[in-house]
């Protein structure tokens, strides 16, 4: 009954993570040393991979539910997308971005351990469910990541060593990004169909998912035509940032977030 | 930017020219609202299929008689686009911060429309305008369709089609809640405005209602205040042992359904019986031992808690339901009858209702002799459909292309 330890998994995933970056950090110094790096991280990832395909299994229904459970869905394609980035493109900054945020999400988890309850209410048991959850997790984290390269150009714009490349390389990972927001959006919407006659109907976390969805197409029709306004540009994608976060987190404690299906128990 | 400074108004327009138009259009709907005219009123069949072809043969007009002209140039540009985006975005900023719909609602906000926005006239200009620039950017880049616009084309006539349909359909939505019972075949219901519907053209009636159940869970509960003080979650299933708070705790025993009769539960299939699990505790620090019946009760028997100490019991929670469903006979007007069985997330389609399954009567639970159905009727479905699937491959297109045309 017992095998399922998340305490032991996650302190296992987080000492591989952080030795994964320790080799990557003295990279020139270390021959091979950025090939152990993502070996390390690598292997972490296959342990959380590995552990939420037990847990899965063990719970008998997708580990989707609870703010816990998305946070551990995150701790797996946060370094996933981090890792890819980082073999593509060697942003070090970028693979210490994506691990550090899923180490601090495994850690809440450590801190607030959270029972994986069996239930789930009848609307949810839908086939729907998987592919709308993963789906926005996957584009959260893409477009987490497209925040952080905001933030950074902000910092790099004071200092007057900004690069117009940097922004491109954000304009891809929200396009990426942007495009799995309407399909979850879209698919949340035939799903609704099914479980409650409607397709939309303005409930909180419908509003606000829109809302995201708005900020980021603004996003993208302003860099189409504007590619000099950088720092309008930088500034957009951080808001739509903030919009995605309260959609994400804070519509628990809004007041307009009455009864939502959407709100997660805990 | 460029060192000449553009007058205002001088076309070509831009953002400065696209903002006041749009906050103009905002204020004259919070006017409108303001003056008296309340809700926007759904337009229905077949008026709105008229008004929806005569907008998009104005759409095309406009279009192909005026494409050169600078005011129709700049409804499909980037900065109308944007103004538009901003005017929708703020007033669904606002209903993401101001409670929708509530009865109460009064004074500034209520007559300017903000308590109901989707039915304001401020959401109907935002709404018309958005699909005014979407729809006139979608003609000028499909005119010639080039292979390279195909993403564009997917993406921008996908959401038009869908918004265009979802709201001229809006009025023609139907939605019936009708409440069944086994005594006979139920052939009315309500809507959403309160209103009994009587022609629905399908009679219902109720033979079984069948709910499956999760094992239920235990808690720990403060005696006085009732408040749950345990954070494991514990299943009562013959069998099971676990760690409660500073309790193990044993399930010796398990009815799903069970009836006390003196001191003791005795497994019985009658009406209100309710699941008890008979348990062993056993304190870790102090060794002790106790041991008992709990269930969770029912509307028609009591429940049953086992006193660990002076503060605390261990009580047994209502299960949670698995699944819900109706067993139903439908008879229709054409005269063929048929059972079949209604689930949630498992609609039933019978003379172009979609039929849902709802809710029952919970105090019953298990035992509910009513089953609450819903009958929807959405005739403008297949195009909002198309429209998202439309979206869907757009979707998928632009995950895959992402924006390389512009990096090279
Ligand atoms: C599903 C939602 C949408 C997506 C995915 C989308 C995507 C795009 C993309 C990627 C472009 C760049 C052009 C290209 O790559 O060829 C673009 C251009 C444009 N979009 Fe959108 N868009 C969407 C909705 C809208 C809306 C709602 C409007 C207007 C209210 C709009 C108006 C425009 C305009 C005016 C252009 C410039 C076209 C040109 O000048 O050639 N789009 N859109």
């Amino acid at each position: 009954m017992y095998i399922l330890n998340f305490n032991n998994t996650a302190f296992i995933t987080i000492a591989l993570w952080i030795i994964g970056l320790l080799f990557i950090l003295v990279d020139k110094k270390l021959k091979n040393a950025r090939l152990i790096g993502n070996l390390f991280s690598i292997i972490g990832t296959l342990v959380i991979i590995g552990f939420l395909i037990f847990l899965w299994i063990e719970i008998e229904r997708p580990p989707l539910r609870t703010l816990g459970e998305t946070r551990l869905w995150y701790a797996m394609f946060l370094p996933i997308v981090g890792i890819l980035t980082f073999i593509r493109w060697q942003y070090k900054w970028f693979l210490f971005y994506s691990l550090g945020l899923a180490i601090l999400f495994l850690t809440i988890n450590i801190i607030n351990p959270e029972n994986f309850d069996k239930t789930l209410m009848p609307a949810l048991q839908s086939p729907w469910f998987v592919p709308h959850v993963i789906v926005y997790i996957l584009s959260y984290a893409l477009l987490g990541v497209s925040s952080v390269v905001s933030a950074w150009g902000l910092y790099l714009i004071k200092f007057k060593t900004f690069k117009p490349e940097l922004l491109n390389k954000a304009d891809n990972l929200v396009y990426m990004g942007f495009s799995l927001l309407t399909l979850g959006l879209l698919f949340g919407a035939l799903w609704a169909k099914e479980a409650w006659g409607h397709y939309w109907t303005w409930d909180p976390k419908e509003t606000w998912a829109l809302l995201t969805w708005l900020c980021y197409l603004l996003y993208i029709h302003f860099r189409y035509k504007n590619k000099q306004k950088i720092i309008t540009a930088l500034w957009i994608l951080a808001l739509a940032f903030i919009v995605l976060l309260i959609c994400w987190i804070g519509i628990n404690y809004l007041a307009v977030s009455g009864y939502s299906v959407h709100t997660y128990s805990s | 930017m460029s060192n000449y400074k553009k007058i205002i108004w001088q076309y070509p327009w831009r953002y400065a020219e696209s903002f006041i138009i749009a906050i103009a259009l905002l204020i004259l709907g919070f006017a409108i609202n303001y003056i008296g005219k309340n809700t926007v009123s759904s337009i229905q069949w077949p008026v709105n299929l008229y008004l929806g072809i005569a907008i998009i043969i104005l759409l095309l007009l406009i279009y192909f008689l005026f494409k050169k002209k600078p005011f129709v140039k700049w409804l499909s540009s980037i900065p109308a686009a944007i103004s538009a985006i901003c005017f929708y975005t703020f007033l669904v900023l606002l209903m993401g911060f101001i409670p929708q719909g509530s009865p109460k609602a009064s004074g500034l906000v209520h007559e300017i429309g903000l308590s109901d926005i989707v039915s304001s006239h401020a959401f109907l200009f935002a709404q018309i305008y958005f699909l005014v620039i979407l729809g006139l950017v979608t003609l000028r880049r499909s005119f010639p369709l080039k292979g390279n616009n195909t993403g564009f084309f997917l993406n921008h006539f996908g959401l038009w089609l869908t918004l265009f349909a979802a709201s001229i359909g809006a009025g023609d939505l139907q939605r019936v809640t009708i409440t069944v019972s086994k005594t006979n075949a139920v052939y009315y219901g309500v809507n959403q405005k309160g209103e009994t519907i009587h022609d629905l053209g399908v009679a219902i009636q109720l033979k079984e209602f069948n709910i499956e159940e999760y094992s239920p869970k235990a808690f720990i509960i403060d005696n006085k205040s009732g408040d749950i003080l345990s954070k494991q979650i514990f299943y009562l299933e013959k069998g099971n042992k676990g760690e409660i708070m500073d309790w193990e705790v044993e399930v010796d025993d398990f009815f799903e359904y069970g009836v006390c009769m003196g001191e003791k539960f005795h497994p019985v299939y009658d009406i209100g019986a309710a699941p008890a699990a008979y348990v062993i505790t056993k304190n870790i620090k102090t060794n002790e031992i106790n041991e008992g019946w709990i269930s969770c009760g029912s509307f028609r028997f009591q429940g049953n808690f086992l006193k660990l100490s002076d503060r605390m019991l261990l009580v047994m929670a209502e299960p949670e339901p698995k699944k819900y469903s109706s067993k139903v006979k439908i008879y229709t007007t054409s005269g063929d009858d048929f059972e079949t069985t209604i689930e949630v997330n498992k609609p039933v389609t019978v003379n172009g209702w979609k039929i849902y399954q709802l809710d029952y009567n919970h105090a019953m639970g298990k035992w509910s002799d009513i089953s609450i159905l819903e009958l929807v009727k959405d005739p403008w479905i297949p195009v909002v459909y198309f429209g998202i699937f439309m979206l869907i491959a757009g979707a998928l297109y632009m995950f895959w292309i992402g924006n390389k045309k512009k990096i090279d």
